[in-house]
């Protein structure tokens, strides 16, 4: 528990965290000290002015809170009429060369600065002579779109290329109101977290060219969720809408801060992986390529599960631990194979020392603590020995690697349980449509042995189903997720104290070590 | 009035030479100097009473005793010789006149506190000054004057020369160790002060060129003989820099505490053209301006320039006649200060570009009496919100004018902008 003090905020006593600078400290009791330029992961840099606050007894009379410790007895003001000037000064300041084009700026709904604007201002601009006009709809790369006359100079996103990914793209060059957020000559932005530049910026001066003009941020409902795109587990936003008559879409994801996992940050392969939840899906029950209808898929399931002699089934290490047990559940009833091998998951040498992972699982950990069989020489002879192979969408062509499979897996009876229409279900003679992560809870445990937990985000208008229940369908034993956990605890050592509804926000970090299980 | 401490040997052929500035008594203080204690040192500069000599005026001796103690990290010396503000040309009769009074007194200073490496922050524009200043440093080297065992004391000092690139910013002394670090030149928020952490991190005295070529003398003479010039408080002397409508416009030093109308009646000989006296700049642009009534009472020295409500600054008076339009030297003023402007933080980046259009606007004939109102209340909206005092440095003044000579501003906005004082007219 970190140290806490006791201070004064317009004369209300208040306990924060001792060492934290003023912006976070009361924040995190609810009071706002607004501010442009400081943000968490970036550190202060005191350039915006916004957060200058009093404190009482204090020398200097006038201190930025982003750069002042909370101290113990600290009598801090913000709501004298001289700070609330300062506030309305500074937007005043702010705003004078701006273009204030929020109907036609994709930051509207979500602007510090029209946020501010209402919560601190509202008066009228001043501002009678002509304004200083600078670039639009600069293409920074990356996707990033840069406006000038929107930008604030919070800088922001010069401290993110330099401190964040060190790559040192952007730069304010210029100086005086002719300041202004740039790229060198030729050389656009050129890292793979770039978008976050659009998450950090507070105002509409970096857009996201994927994003841009697709929807009002006020439309958007915000959902939590995981990122499945690798092994790290980020904490995402899904921000998903459903436009009149038409399908629940995910317009963009957006980095989720969770400190023990990624951070405030989250990769852009990541970020635009939302597509993939919203494109190719496999909607449609398939019998002999005929359209059936999913109850019909199931029957079709049961006869040919019930008429084979060997049955091997694989499951995705993308699956929720939930999902992983049910699938293991029903194998073990069938008398069938189970195998979890996704060596095609992995892109060796893809990952770095940041957030990417080589591998591109969510899930791996779980297939080791289920103990699912995950070595290709075992998958290889019970797929040469299988009369039905059930494939409950495991991508095995994600990467090259198991080309070589691919005429033996021709030459099977197959079923596809799949979310997305891919090569390696192509051959199936059943194809269950199944439900993707934004459509479904669970739990996964990422590379770390962080075990999170999140929950359904989207609702499709033809709805796919978890393939816990479509185990369920087909007479496993696994009913909910509720009675996966029960015998999931039973079963798994490390997890057997896990209560997954008290799982933490940031997640639980699974303990592997000896030493913590000596005398339980 | 005129006395001879810093410029001496101003005035005597090739004395920026090292041969010429020994024979004229260069280095002759460090046997004294190397006797005493480095706490002594201090100490004796703390008693001269010299006062900062950039502008600000804080005393030397106690910036120098700020440095924290039991250091395990390098102190370093950064002189200042950007000497960017409007009206000032006093460090560069130094930098040219007498340099080795400059490196003198950087052996002075860097003995005194403990520093081994020192860098001589000059403004880009300086060229020639630049040429004669290194000269001066490679034979003070090749004479043993610095390197690592100066004047066989073995102490050991290295001068480096660190050429700005013409920003005036880079005169505030945290925006001018970005620079040195080879950063933009923008200054850092304060505390922590450089003396604790400045340069490379490291705790740094950062010192005007003339407060630095003051110490030979004081160490030489001692602390009493400093004192001998000027006020109690305002002790020594200064290099002042006489410019606008003076009949002898020129640097002369005096001591601190003269009569201002008398320095320009006896010694830059009084407002020319027998033209009548409008108001005085004190210390150099970003000094409030004195009206005629203000100039007959102050006098050159801190306290009086504080109780007149302006600045020292740097020395450099400007005397303004009768003809001066008061709104167009605003809207130089103000000019100079956006053009200079780092753009780092939000108020004087944003709100100096808004009062000079104001001005323009005003002097175009487009003004009106609320825009005076705005330029004041602007004036009060960006000063102390800032960074740096940059700001401050233009506000101030600007809020002298348009308070002093309202009636000017008035008449812009009144007559839509004909001029309303003919008399610069020849």
């Amino acid at each position: 528990m970190a140290e806490m003090v006791k201070l004064f905020v317009n004369g209300q006593e208040v306990e924060v965290e001792a060492g934290k600078n003023l912006i976070d400290a009361v924040g995190a009791v609810g009071i706002e000290i607004p501010h442009f330029c400081y943000h968490p992961a970036l550190g202060a840099d005191g350039n915006c002015r916004m957060c200058l606050v009093g404190i009482e007894d204090g020398r200097p009379p006038l201190v930025p809170a982003c750069k002042t410790p909370a101290q113990e007895g600290m009598k801090v003001r913000l709501d004298t009429d001289y700070i609330k000037k300062i506030q309305r000064d500074i937007l005043e300041f702010e705003l004078i060369n701006h273009p204030v084009d929020c109907p036609v700026c994709d930051q509207a709904g979500e602007c510090t600065l029209q946020d501010y604007y209402m919560t601190y201002s509202l008066e009228d601009s001043r501002m009678q002579v002509p304004q200083v006009t600078k670039g639009k709809k600069m293409d920074f790369g990356c996707g990033v779109i840069h406006d000038q006359e929107r930008c604030v100079l919070c800088g922001r996103c010069v401290r993110f290329t330099r401190q964040i990914t060190k790559t040192g793209e952007l730069g304010i060059v210029n100086r005086t109101d002719a300041a202004r957020v740039n790229i060198f000559p030729g050389k656009p932005l050129d890292n793979r977290y770039a978008l976050n530049i659009v998450d950090i910026c507070p105002v509409g001066a970096m857009t996201s060219e994927d994003f841009r003009f697709k929807q009002r941020a006020w439309f958007l409902k915000r959902d939590e969720g995981i990122c499945h795109g690798c092994s790290r587990g980020c904490n995402i936003y899904i921000d998903h809408h459903r436009e009149k008559y038409k399908d629940d879409i995910i317009y963009r994801y957006r980095a989720r801060t969770n400190l023990l996992v990624n951070g405030y940050f989250i990769c852009d392969e990541g970020r635009l992986s939302y597509r993939l939840e919203n494109d190719n899906r496999q909607t449609e029950t398939l019998v002999s390529t005929n359209k059936v209808s999913f109850d019909e898929g199931i029957k079709a399931v049961l006869d040919t599960l019930r008429a084979a002699n060997k049955v091997l089934m694989l499951v995705s290490p993308d699956c929720t631990l939930e999902q992983m047990w049910a699938v293991k559940s029903i194998a073990a009833l069938f008398g069938a194979a189970l195998s979890g091998y996704s060596a095609a998951y992995i892109k060796d040498g893809d990952g770095d020392d940041y957030l990417i992972c080589d591998d591109k699982a969510a899930n791996r950990k779980g297939l080791e603590l289920l103990q699912i069989n995950t070595d290709r020489a075992t998958f290889e002879s019970d797929l040469n020995e299988t009369d039905l192979f059930i494939n409950f969408d495991n991508d095995l062509f994600f990467t090259p690697c198991n080309d070589p499979l691919k005429p033996l897996l021709e030459s099977k009876r197959s079923i596809a349980i799949c979310s997305r229409k891919l090569p390696v279900f192509s051959t199936a003679s059943i194809v269950l449509p199944t439900a993707s992560y934004t459509e479904y809870g669970g739990s996964v445990i990422n590379e770390n042995g962080v075990l999170q937990r999140f929950s359904k985000a989207v609702s499709k208008n033809v709805e796919g189903h978890d393939i816990l229940e479509i185990t369920r369908l087909l007479g496993g034993p696994v009913i909910d997720a509720e009675r996966a956990w029960l015998e999931i605890r039973e079963t798994v050592p490390i997890l057997a104290d896990v209560q997954p509804e008290h799982i933490p926000a940031e997640g639980l970090t699974l303990t592997t070590s000896e030493d913590d299980h000596v005398g339980s | 009035m005129e006395v001879k401490i810093l410029s001496a040997k101003f005035d005597i052929e090739d004395s920026h030479l090292l041969k010429t500035a020994e024979q004229h008594g260069a280095y002759s203080t460090l046997d004294k100097l190397f006797s005493m204690k480095p706490a002594d040192v201090i100490e004796e500069v703390k008693n001269s009473g010299l006062r900062g000599r950039g502008g600000a005026g804080f005393p030397a001796g106690i910036k120098w005793s700020f440095l924290p103690k039991d250091l395990d990290r390098p102190v370093y010396l950064a002189v200042n010789s950007d000497e960017s503000e409007p009206a000032t040309f006093k460090d560069r009769y130094i930098l040219v006149r007498d340099p080795h009074m400059l490196i003198e007194g950087i052996i002075i200073c860097s003995y005194a506190i403990g520093c081994h490496v020192s860098y001589i922050y000059i403004r880009g524009e300086y060229t020639s000054q630049v040429r004669i200043l290194q000269q001066a440093i490679d034979e003070a080297y090749e004479a043993g004057y610095l390197g690592e065992n100066v004047a066989g004391k073995g102490f050991s000092l290295d001068v480096t020369v660190h050429r700005g690139a013409g920003a005036y910013i880079c005169g505030e002394e945290t925006a001018l160790l970005e620079s040195i670090e080879g950063k933009k030149g923008q200054p850092r928020s304060k505390p922590p002060f450089p003396a604790v952490v400045g340069l490379y991190d490291c705790p740094t005295i950062i010192n005007n060129v003339q407060s630095i070529a003051s110490l030979p003398f004081i160490i030489e003479n001692g602390a009493d003989a400093y004192k001998a010039y000027g006020t109690e408080k305002s002790s020594g002397t200064h290099l002042f820099g006489i410019s606008g409508h003076v009949e002898k416009p020129g640097l002369y030093e005096l001591p601190l505490g003269l009569p201002l109308m008398e320095v320009i009646e006896k010694v830059a000989g009084g407002v020319w053209k027998n033209r009548k006296l409008k108001g005085v700049i004190p210390g150099g642009s970003s000094t409030p301006v004195l009206t005629v009534d203000e100039a007959k009472t102050v006098t050159l020295d801190y306290e009086s320039m504080a109780e007149h409500k302006t600045m020292f600054g740097s020395g450099g008076i400007v005397v303004l006649d009768e003809t001066v339009d008061m709104v167009k030297l605003v809207e130089n003023l103000i000019d100079f200060y956006h053009h200079e402007s780092c753009g780092q933080c939000t108020p004087c980046r944003e709100g100096l570009g808004w009062m000079l259009k104001i001005v323009k606007k005003l002097i175009a004939g487009d003004g009106s009496m609320s825009d005076i109102d705005l330029l004041v209340e602007l004036c009060d909206n960006i000063e102390m919100k800032t960074v740096c005092v940059l700001s401050a440095a233009c506000t101030m003044p600007v809020r002298s004018y348009l308070n002093k000579f309202r009636h000017e501003f008035e008449a812009y906005a009144k007559d839509k902008g004909s001029p309303h004082n003919d008399l610069g007219k020849e």
